[in-house]
């Protein structure tokens, strides 16, 4: 009778575990799904916050456009999958839009410095030429002025009266 | 032309001079606003890539492709999620006046990060692949999109003007908003009516 006394306590206890085991699993999993989720959103922001700034300073960015896209397309499998329970799945494809987001990032990052070098020389270079052709011009103009008026005070000053016919 | 005249002729040529070659300086201090609007597209169509041949008598268990598009005229490199959603006659559609979106949850969804000026599409496949039919009433239990399945649980009576049980399969268009760090509803979406059949 203890036997069987024991035997069922620990059927009962068993019967609990597994059906408390598994939810609790399922639980972690969606959590972790989740946090991965949000993870690969954060990044995906970031990386195309980078990206636009990458744009603005004027380089070319449809290379990094079109890996956000591959990371953009795993993102949302992920959220799908997430909404269908299948948390493993999402998770999975969360962390591989984290990766190639870190990459892409790191890409648009080196982009943007280079981009920012090449403005920053394009603007010492306009700024130096600019100055240089405006003084050019500046000078070239008051020479040009000075020999002009010379020349045309000597053409004044070489004219003779004119005698006109038939006037008192 | 006398002296002064002279003068006025050689100042005005100089500032013009002057004017051309700073052109370039000028521009990069002061940037030239562009006066275009801004705008997105979303459309969807039929599986030859054209407006036309839409799916519309759809039986269970058969899949059905049309293309999901988006055009970016923002002016600037733009990331869009285009929500899949699908409704009754009788549930809400987004509100146009308002500019908010339909609050059915999404079943499917798209990511995507367009150059100004381009375009983006997608294949959309869907099959009914669970639904009964009970008198004047269906139900769609479960869809599939894309080859990912959904439990719709979705219900429409028989409507006798139309001769038909109608669905609608409908696209909403959200746009990344970089002040507020959040997607921002566009204010447009498509949609196909479907007529299930078993």
């Amino acid at each position: 009778m203890p036997t069987y006394r024991s035997f069922l306590i620990f059927t009962v206890l068993f019967a609990l575990a597994l059906s408390v085991f598994p939810f609790e699993a399922c639980a972690a999993d969606a959590e972790e799904a989740a946090l991965a989720i949000e993870r690969a959103e954060g990044i995906m922001f970031s990386c195309y916050q980078v990206v636009l700034e990458t744009e603005s300073a004027g380089e070319e960015v449809s290379v990094l456009l079109a890996r956000l896209n591959e990371a953009g397309v795993l993102l949302a499998q992920a959220r799908v999958s997430y909404g269908v329970g299948d948390f493993n799945g999402a998770a999975r494809f969360a962390d591989l839009c984290y990766e190639t987001g870190v990459e892409v990032r790191h890409e648009a990052y080196d982009l943007r410095h280079l981009a920012v070098e090449e403005a920053t020389q394009r603007f010492r270079w306009t700024l130096i030429g600019s100055i240089v052709g405006v003084t050019i011009i500046v000078c070239a103009s008051f020479v040009s002025w000075l020999t002009f008026k010379r020349y045309y005070y000597r053409r004044i000053l070489a004219m003779k009266p004119e005698v006109v016919s038939g006037e008192s | 032309m006398n002296l002064e005249e002279y003068r006025t002729v050689f100042a005005v040529t100089s500032l013009l001079l002057t004017l051309i070659v700073a052109a370039p300086i000028i521009r990069m201090l002061i940037p030239i606003p562009t006066q275009t609007e801004q705008f997105s597209e979303l459309w969807i169509l039929g599986p030859d890539h054209t407006a036309r041949d839409h799916p519309f008598n759809v039986r269970v268990n058969e899949t059905h492709r049309i293309f999901v598009g988006v055009g970016n005229h923002m002016g600037y490199p733009a990331y869009y999620m285009v929500l899949v959603k699908f409704r009754n006659r009788t549930q809400p559609l987004p509100d146009s006046l308002s500019s908010m979106p339909s609050p059915l949850p999404p079943i499917y969804e798209f990511r995507a990060f367009i150059s100004d000026g381009a375009t983006w599409e997608a294949p959309l496949n869907f099959a009914f692949l669970e639904v009964s039919r009970l008198g004047d009433s269906f139900l769609v239990r479960q869809m599939s999109i894309n080859d990912v399945v959904f439990s719709v649980n979705c219900t429409s009576d028989w409507d006798s003007e139309i001769s038909g049980f109608y669905y609608q399969l409908f696209l909403e268009l959200y746009l990344y908003d970089t002040l507020l760090h959040e997607f921002r509803y566009e204010n447009r979406f498509v949609g196909i009516w479907l007529n299930a059949t078993t």
